[in-house]
């Protein structure tokens, strides 16, 4: 039970880890709570609904095509509708991130209407038994996934000359313009990447929970959370963070009831905020002290 | 006649015209201007923490629901409603008394998201507690034995008089030693502190009147619907347009949020009675269009057109201090 309860736990957190990543990076550099981050796990779960009905295509194989399509959305939206606000105050781009939340569930209303979903693979429901301990297929599959993507956009902003672009305009925005960084389209580029990475997690937890077009507010609780645990835009702090969250959640359903594993994490949640603020793994960034 | 006679002579005049109101207007309307009133009272409490404090309690909601509950769980056990409306009101100060201590050493975005965080809290500490509260399954109130249309007209004044008396308590507030020390600890906390300002117990001084105020509108609104469930008692919703209100009449003023309120509501029930079906998707690019289109709020737009004088006259010095507000607020 015990030992079961520990991978439950670590199976489930690679997939809230990678959730999160996204709108720490976003609230990092550009100090923008995104409260529409929530539906971009949505739709990234859609994406994989959809070429699963369509073309029968493996939801975990969808990521190839739900990061672009959520890159996309992510980068129009930051540079057409937060860029112009993110300078003013924290109420507007709440407010507005809030607006775009309501649009992005109601349009998938339309469209999917708001029936339960779910994704078939011919592996569901079939585990790998490890003595006593039992691993589904399917959440090992998505534990691993969930950390090669973190791993590429952690590699990506530490080794690369735009992810070093995008860490310079989060410590010091005036002091990147000097370099020649243009923040606006750091901005662009931080959305998109953001929501795409976003998007592979809704991949990924379209064949853990059931697709409804309020799936990402599910995760939008989980996701302020983590962030706060791990850090404001630390990769690797959020990842951690993501397993802290789901093992807490897992032993809190284990032993309390499934009733109080939300209980539980909001409780963590407001200790953590209350006692160490900038996280468990936090260091200060530009965005952040912009509010 | 100075200023602010003027805007407590136009007070009066309007409030008049809605105390004959109900005696003329059908049903349908009747709702709507109550919505109004309840909106209203809302944009008023989160203007004072908010507008005057300066801290971004997007999570108020929570307050609506609890004093929702306390009234829905009252009335269930008998009591009187003056009294578990009061209840309510007082309740929910409470709340915000205890979670404002830790919560309001928090800043800026952590602030924000704590208050969210509560209000999702509640929702889920109310689902498992069940008994009392009903738990998932809701919690019907007792039917008033009255008339319905008699019931609605008095809830219709009850409303009106919470409005009018969050009203006056926001005047006051703009009139008081705790409304400078809050203006002061809004720009620089610390500064605030050097003269004098004991900026922990006005900070959870206005949080426990702005939570009064949602919590007795919440307890209020309970028993108008006679049925209550977590989704709509703590619907984020509920905060989202108190803020988009406050926006559009003008922040940290005192006639600003009711302004925005009747704008927001009565456009909203004239535009979403035609699209009941994506009713939200309009919100949200309302919403958008808003903070991209009138940032600073309508009454500043007036005077933009020309009309500073006009603006002026019907809401005293309220829009030249949303120009200053907002001015600071986006340097």
């Amino acid at each position: 039970m015990f030992l079961q309860t520990i991978v439950n736990g670590l199976l489930m957190g690679g997939v809230y880890g990678l959730a999160t990543v996204g709108f720490s990076v976003v609230w990092g550099v550009m100090g923008i709570i995104n409260l529409a981050h929530g539906a971009y796990v949505m739709i990234g779960a859609y994406v994989a609904y959809v070429l699963n009905q369509w073309l029968g295509l493996d939801p975990f194989l969808a990521m190839a095509a739900a990061m672009p399509v959520l890159f996309v959305i992510g980068y129009v939206l930051q540079v057409t509708l937060l860029n112009p606000v993110m300078r003013t105050s924290l109420l507007l781009t709440l407010v507005v991130t809030f607006g775009l939340d309501l649009i992005l569930v109601d349009t998938f209303v339309q469209i999917f209407s708001s029936d339960v979903r779910g994704v078939q693979t011919a592996y569901s429901g079939r585990s790998l038994a490890l003595g006593p301990v039992l691993v589904p297929y399917v959440r090992l599959a998505a534990a691993v996934l969930s950390i090669v993507v973190a791993t590429a956009a952690f590699l990506f902003l530490n080794r690369t000359r735009t992810g070093q672009a995008i860490l310079a305009t989060a410590l010091d925005r005036e002091a990147a313009r000097l370099m020649g960084i243009v923040p606006e389209r750091i901005y662009g580029l931080t959305g998109g990447l953001s929501a795409a990475v976003t998007g592979a997690a809704g991949c990924l937890a379209s064949t853990l929970f059931p697709i409804s077009p309020t799936l990402g507010l599910t995760f939008l609780g989980a996701v302020f959370v983590i962030t706060v645990l791990g850090g404001i835009g630390s990769v690797p702090g959020v990842i951690l963070a993501g397993f802290a969250y789901a093992l807490v959640q897992a032993f809190a359903s284990t032993y309390l009831g499934a009733n109080y594993q939300e209980i539980v994490a909001f409780s963590m949640f407001l200790v953590v905020l209350i006692v160490r603020p900038q996280g468990l793994f936090g260091k200060r960034f530009y965005g952040e002290a912009s509010a | 006649m100075s200023p602010a006679r003027r805007s407590l002579l136009f007070a009066l005049i309007a409030l008049a015209l809605l105390a004959a109101l109900p005696f003329v207007i059908g049903n349908y309307w009747l709702r709507v201007l109550t919505s109004v009133f309840m909106v209203g009272v809302v944009a008023q409490g989160l203007n004072v923490i908010v507008g005057f404090a300066g801290y971004h309690a997007f999570g108020n909601s929570a307050f609506f629901g609890v004093g929702a509950y306390i009234v829905a769980v009252a009335l269930n056990a008998g009591i009187p409603l003056p009294l578990a409306i009061v209840a309510a009101g007082a309740g929910s100060a409470l709340v915000a008394g205890v979670f404002g201590w830790p919560l309001l050493r928090l800043r800026g975005h952590y602030f924000a998201i704590a208050s969210v965080a509560l209000n999702m809290a509640f929702i889920e500490v109310i689902l498992n507690l069940g008994g009392i509260t009903g738990g998932a399954q809701g919690l019907p109130l007792p039917i008033s034995p009255m008339a319905p249309d008699l019931l609605y007209r008095i809830i219709y004044f009850i409303m009106l008089g919470a409005l009018v008396a969050a009203t006056a308590v926001v005047w006051m507030l703009s009139q008081s030693r705790l409304g400078y020390a809050l203006r002061a600890l809004k720009d620089s906390e610390s500064g605030a502190e050097v003269m004098g300002v004991d900026t922990v117990r006005a900070k959870i001084a206005a949080w426990a009147i702005s939570a009064a105020m949602t919590g007795t509108v919440g307890g209020i609104w309970a028993y108008w619907i006679t049925f209550i469930e977590v989704s709509s008692a703590f619907d984020i919703g509920i905060s989202m347009r108190a803020y988009i209100m406050m926006l559009l009449g003008g922040i940290g003023t005192v006639f600003g949020p009711i302004a925005g309120a009747f704008l927001f509501q009565i456009v909203a029930t004239l535009i979403w009675a035609e699209f009941t079906h994506i009713h939200n998707l309009l919100l949200g690019v309302f919403l958008v269009a808003v903070v991209l289109l009138v940032p600073h709020g309508v009454l500043p737009l007036l005077s933009r057109a020309g009309r500073r004088a006009a603006a002026a006259r019907l809401f005293g010095a309220s829009s030249r201090l949303s120009n200053r507000l907002f001015a600071r607020e986006e340097r």
